[in-house]
C-alpha cells in the first residue's frame, strides 16, 4: 500500500509539473487527465471508491474533454514561441510563500490520528462509503450541499446569458 | 490465495479472448446482418458463407504498410488507438457472466472483480472512450480528422448526460450500485419491466456514445471523408474497430445485465443465457444501423438535449415517486 502511495505521489508531481511545463497545450492537457487519474488512486487507497470513481467521471470524463475541446476549437498549437510576461512576479512569490507554510503547517500538525465518529473502516466497508456519503450529504452537510447547488445554477444561468449574447 | 489468483487469471484471459474475437466475429456478423436486410449474400468466399472473413481482415491489415502524415504529432497519433482499446477492455471486469459455480469446494464468482461501485467504474470508463477519437483526430493534423473529432466531442458530452440518467432508476430500485446485486435483485422480475423507459433511453444513448449510424456524424464518410479515423491505416485502423465492436459488446452487456437480469434464467447454464441475451442486444444494435439514415447536425443535438435528457430527468422523477407510494 506505501509503494502504490509513493507511485501515485510521482506520477501526480510529475505529471502537474509538466502540464505547466510543456509547450502543446494539448499534451498539457492530457498530463493533467493523469493527474487526475493519480488523484483517483489516492481516493481508492483512502477506502473511497465512490469518491474515486466520480474523480474519473466529472474531472477526467468531462471538465477535460471541456479543456481538450476547446484547445482544438482554438487550434493553439500554431503559436510559437513563448510570451515572456514577470509583471506578477511579486504576487506569484508572495503565493508560493504562503503554499509553502501551509504545506509545513500541515506537516506538523499532522500524525497518527484515530478516526473520531463511530465510522470506522470497518463500519465503513461494511456499509459501502456510497450510502454514508449520501446520508452525510443530506443530513449533517445538506446546508453547504445546497449551497453549492445553487452556486451551480448561478454559474449554468449566467454561462446561458453570456452564451446568448 | 494462490489457488484465488489462478481462477483470476484464467478469468482474465477467458474474458480478453472471448472479447478480441468477438469484436473480430462481429464484423462479420455486420456484414451479414446488413447483406440480409438489403437482399444480398455478404461474404460467401473466405471459408463456408465467409466464415473465416474476419481472419483473412485481421491478416491483410497487420501487414499493411502504416503510415504516418508527415505533419503528424507522432507520440499522440500512436497513443490514440491504444486509448480507445483500453478502456473497453477494462469495462469487463466488473461485468458479472454467470452464476457463482463451485471448483474444488471453492465458489468462484463469475466475473474477474465485484467491486461495490461496479456502475460507476463502467460509467466512467465509458466517458474516458472519448479521448481516443479526439486525440486521434487532433493529432492526424487533417481537416477532416479535426472536423470528425469536433463533432464527435460535442456529440459525445451531450449523449453522456441522458446516459448516466437513464441508469439512476435502476440504481433506485436496486438500491446498490454493485453489478453482482443489481443481477441478483432481478432473479423475480427483469428492469425493463419497470424501467422501459430507462431501456430505450440507454438504447438510444449508447448508439450515440459508440458514434454509430444513426448517430456517427464523427465520420460522415459523405461529408468529411471518414472523420476521425481518415489518416489512419494498418493495425492503428484495425484498433479504432476492435474499440467500436468491442463497446458494442460491453454496451450490450451492460444492457443485459441492468435490464435484462444478467445471467438469470431458467434450465439452461447462467452463462449460456448471458451469452443468448448479449447476442440479442448486438442483433438490436446492428439493426438499428441498417434501419435508420444519418441524423442532421441540428436534428441529432435537438434529440440529445431536447428530448433525451427530459425524458431521462422525468424518469427519474416518476421513478422516485411511484417507489415512494409503494412504499418501497
Amino acid at each position: 500500500m506505501e509503494a502504490l502511495f509513493y507511485i501515485f505521489s510521482v506520477i501526480a508531481i510529475v505529471s502537474a509539473l509538466m502540464v505547466i511545463l510543456v509547450k502543446n497545450p494539448l499534451t498539457s492537457a492530457l498530463y493533467i487527465i493523469l493527474c487526475f487519474f493519480a488523484l483517483a488512486g489516492f481516493y481508492i487507497l483512502l477506502n473511497m471508491q465512490f469518491l474515486a470513481a466520480m474523480q474519473i467521471m466529472v474531472y477526467a470524463g468531462a471538465i477535460a474533454v471541456i479543456i481538450v475541446l476547446v484547445i482544438m476549437l482554438l487550434n493553439l498549437a500554431k503559436i510559437k514561441g513563448a510570451i515572456k510576461d514577470f509583471h506578477q512576479i511579486v504576487i506569484s512569490i508572495i503565493a508560493i510563500g504562503l503554499l509553502a507554510l501551509e504545506v509545513i503547517l500541515y506537516l506538523n500538525a499532522a500524525g497518527e490520528k484515530k478516526p473520531t465518529g463511530i465510522y470506522t473502516n470497518a463500519v465503513i466497508n461494511k456499509i459501502g462509503n456510497t450510502q454514508i456519503i449520501g446520508e452525510f450529504l443530506f443530513t449533517k452537510y445538506v446546508f453547504p450541499f445546497e449551497v453549492a447547488s445553487i452556486l451551480l445554477l448561478v454559474a449554468v444561468i449566467g454561462a446561458y446569458i453570456f452564451a446568448k449574447k | 490465495m494462490i489457488f484465488w489468483l489462478i481462477t483470476t487469471l484464467i478469468k482474465i484471459l477467458i474474458v480478453f479472448g472471448v472479447l478480441l474475437l468477438s469484436a473480430a466475429y462481429l464484423t462479420l456478423l455486420e456484414r451479414k446482418v446488413a447483406a440480409r436486410i438489403q437482399n444480398r449474400l455478404g461474404p460467401m468466399e473466405a471459408g463456408f458463407h465467409g466464415y473465416l472473413q474476419p481472419i483473412a481482415d485481421g491478416i491483410k491489415l497487420f501487414f499493411k504498410e502504416d503510415i504516418i502524415p508527415a505533419d503528424a504529432n507522432k507520440l499522440l497519433f500512436i497513443l490514440a488507438p491504444i486509448i480507445v482499446v483500453i478502456p473497453v477492455l477494462t469495462t469487463f471486469a466488473v461485468i458479472p457472466f454467470g452464476a457463482p459455480i463451485k471448483i474444488f469446494g471453492h465458489i468462484v464468482p463469475l466475473q474477474i472483480t465485484n467491486v461495490n461501485i461496479g456502475i460507476l467504474f463502467v460509467l466512467a470508463l465509458s466517458s474516458l472512450g472519448i479521448y481516443g477519437v479526439v486525440i486521434g483526430g487532433w493529432a492526424s493534423n487533417s481537416k477532416y480528422s479535426l472536423l470528425g473529432a469536433i463533432r464527435t466531442a460535442a456529440q459525445m458530452i451531450s449523449y453522456e448526460l441522458s446516459l448516466v440518467l437513464s441508469i439512476i432508476g435502476v440504481i433506485m430500485i436496486a438500491g446498490n450500485l454493485s453489478l453482482a446485486q443489481i443481477v441478483s435483485s432481478q432473479a423475480h422480475m427483469w428492469f425493463i419491466v419497470y424501467q422501459p423507459i430507462g431501456f430505450l433511453i440507454y438504447l438510444i444513448a449508447s448508439t450515440a456514445e459508440m458514434n454509430r449510424v444513426p448517430f456517427d456524424l464523427g465520420e460522415a464518410e459523405g461529408e468529411i471523408v471518414a472523420g476521425f479515423h481518415t489518416e489512419y491505416s494498418s493495425m492503428k485502423f484495425a484498433f479504432y474497430f476492435i474499440g467500436e465492436y468491442g463497446q458494442i459488446v460491453i454496451n450490450s452487456a451492460i444492457i443485459t445485465t441492468l435490464f435484462l437480469g444478467g445471467w438469470e434464467g431458467p434450465f439452461l447454464p447462467s452463462v449460456l443465457w448471458f451469452v443468448i441475451k448479449v447476442f440479442l442486444v448486438i442483433l438490436i444494435y446492428l439493426w438499428f444501423r441498417w434501419t435508420y439514415p444519418r441524423l442532421r447536425y441540428d436534428e441529432l443535438m435537438d434529440l440529445g438535449w431536447k428530448i433525451l435528457l427530459p425524458l431521462s430527468l422525468a424518469n427519474i422523477v416518476v421513478t422516485g415517486f411511484i417507489m415512494i407510494l409503494l412504499g418501497k
